[in-house]
């Protein structure tokens, strides 16, 4: 079997990072966590954590079973571990939460639970990596390359993450102690930058080209981009473990990652100028519209980066440039593109049997862009207002941006299960005979 | 002038074989620009993608008897991408394509719609042929669950993917 079969649980996946996203929108606009707390305290820990491993890790993972066989044109190394991964997920953030909110005093003290939690963490991530990895491995053309770079940035992420709980938990020693005081910034750029965001440019390569009918960036343009961002997270693990090793200062090393990074941004931003202008489809959908919002804002933290570090403020808003990174960026077109992608696979799971033999609807048909454009817009536009409220120090401001958030995600959601539902397709077509309705959980062929 | 390696599957295919892996393995001792002749008892369709693939170029000519001399030219370019043959290759003789489609300029899901159409239409071990823009990697599920076997692979010049279908036999 080759790269195109569905991937049973990928809407499981889904579902349960959207559920986490929801939840990390109710802290915001709680206003529990960051900005209401210091960056490091153990309420902002929780809210982080909800949002990277709870939301954009478990979407990434659900996405990557589905589309990296389609990258490398070879069936997933094993289906079977995709399922078992995501319960070792869900438990391990469970207990690292929980261990958060016992150092913050909200639960009852428990040494114990962080170590837990980052076991669970690394035993799931750990079936992930092997799955993905033993797959993309044996067939690395472009975009596969992308994957590879992110999973070994997700070993890295995974690897401080843990030392940090045995730390916390006290059992980590002298040596952990100090990874500890200094690696937090590597942590955090191993896993947005390297994990989240080299994993993201990789798929929406063969994504956008796929939706749009472009031909695919050509391999020799898309390995310098990603050569750019793979030494930026080499630069930033690498250098920084060796500083924290003879207790240098880490600004020479963030310095360097930053300008690496920078220019896999840019370089980034050429090859998707190239894919759109080389589309045939001139039309652009729902999804791509909305993407674009998505790519101007990674555009905009690269300019509020640099914004920030020449006035000399970056370490002051640093929450307000992480912010926009993960909402703006990565939750933007992780949203966008789980809408084409419930569609795509709903429509390929329903029709594919009768396709041919019945007449079957379109895959546009199967949604309602202009009702779902709404949502989208609120999304957006309520990201960017968090972000100056943000900056500006307005908390009050900023849960209600939260809450703006919140309407404009459950719309989404909405739609999305309609999508699911196959509510919006017009009743001759819906259900050919043959054709079988799909389940909202799962995929049942 | 090319130099050409001299490979007869003749008395493989007589004999009833799979000469496939033959055929590779000569491949793989090729030098630089050098081509392959190939001599067979029917013309080798499924071979032609798999070759464009590997940045060859065919010309097949009939000789008596029914059998076949094809002369597989290396190609300036470079190869695009490795062919995604169906599992299990099957040397069989595929008869020319009974339907050819170009898909090149409809809209997904147009392509998969039609060629599934078409195919559903073959009668058995009839092929048919389509061109497309991209590597159809969601159609080929599809045509396993119905039984039908494929093989395809990007030409030479990378912009043209180009598909058979065979039906069971």
């Amino acid at each position: 079997m080759i790269g195109g079969n569905m991937s049973r649980w990928t809407m499981t996946y889904f579902a349960a990072a959207l559920t986490w996203l929801l939840a990390a929108l109710a802290l915001m606009a709680a206003g529990i966590g960051h900005p209401a707390t210091d960056l490091a305290a153990p309420d902002t820990l929780v809210l982080v954590h909800v949002i990277c491993i709870g939301w954009l890790s478990t979407a990434m993972c659900g996405a990557l079973f589905q589309f990296v066989p389609v990258l490398v044109a070879r069936p997933l190394f094993s289906e079977r571990l995709t399922l078992p991964a995501l319960g070792l997920l869900t438990a391990g953030l469970i207990a690292l939460l929980a261990g958060f909110m016992a150092l913050g005093g909200r639960l009852p003290s428990g040494p114990w639970l962080l170590p837990l939690g980052a076991v669970l963490l690394v035993a799931g991530f750990g079936l992930v990596i092997l799955d993905l990895g033993l797959t993309a491995w044996l067939r690395p053309t472009g975009p596969a390359r992308f994957v590879l770079v992110g999973l070994a940035s997700l070993c890295a992420t995974v690897t401080f993450g843990a030392v940090f709980a045995f730390a916390l938990a006290g059992w980590a020693g002298p040596v952990g102690d100090a990874v500890l005081a200094r690696g937090i910034p590597l942590h955090a750029i191993a896993g947005l930058g390297g994990w989240l965001t080299l994993t993201a440019m990789g798929v929406s390569y063969r994504l956008l080209s796929m939706f749009m009918l472009a031909p695919d960036v050509e391999d020799r343009q898309s390995r310098l981009t990603l050569a750019a961002g793979g030494l930026a997270v080499a630069a930033t693990v690498g250098g920084g473990a060796f500083a924290v090793g003879v207790a240098m200062r880490l600004n020479a090393v963030l310095s360097v990652a930053a300008l690496l990074g920078l220019t896999c941004a840019a370089l980034y931003g050429r090859d998707l100028a190239g894919i759109f202008r080389n589309r045939k489809r001139r039309e652009l959908e729902l999804n791509m519209r909305m993407a674009i919002l998505s790519f101007a804002s990674l555009a905009g933290t690269a300019v509020l980066g640099i914004a920030l570090v020449s006035i000399g403020t970056l370490p002051l808003h640093l929450g307000a440039f992480a912010f926009l990174t993960v909402f703006g960026w990565l939750s933007g077109l992780v949203l966008a593109k789980l809408y084409k992608i419930v569609a795509f696979l709903t429509w390929l799971e329903t029709y594919g049997p009768v396709m041919g033999r019945a007449a079957t609807p379109r895959v546009q048909d199967l949604a309602a862009e202009q009702r779902a454009t709404k949502w989208f817009a609120i999304y957006y536009l309520a990201v960017w207002a968090g972000t100056l409220a943000l900056l500006a120090g307005e908390p009050s401001a900023f849960r209600i941006a939260a809450a703006a958030m919140t309407v404009g995600v459950f719309g989404i959601i909405h739609e999305i299960i309609r999508i699911r539902r196959l509510e919006d397709v017009a009743s001759p077509l819906r259900l050919p005979a043959g054709a079988v309705a799909p389940h909202l959980l799962f995929a049942k062929t | 002038m090319t130099a050409y390696l001299d490979v007869d599957v003749r008395p493989i295919l007589r004999a009833g074989g799979e000469p496939f892996s033959v055929i590779m393995a000569a491949i793989e001792r090729l030098e630089k620009g050098q081509g392959l002749r190939l001599y067979a008892t029917f013309k080798p369709v499924p071979l032609f993608a798999v070759m464009a693939d590997k940045g060859f170029a065919h010309s097949a000519s009939a000789m008596e008897g029914g059998e076949w001399e094809v002369l597989f030219t290396p190609a300036a370019a470079k190869p695009a991408q490795v062919a995604a043959p169906s599992n299990g290759f099957d040397f069989g003789a595929w008869p020319d394509p009974r339907v050819k489609l170009d898909n090149r300029d409809l809209e997904p899901p147009e392509p998969m719609v039609r060629i599934l159409a078409a195919a559903d239409k073959l009668g058995p071990g009839e092929t048919l042929s389509a061109l497309l823009r991209r590597e159809p990697v969601f159609l080929f599920p599809q045509l396993e669950k119905r039984g039908f076997r494929w093989l395809g692979g990007f030409t030479t010049d990378g912009a043209t993917y180009e598909l058979t279908v065979r039906a069971p036999s």
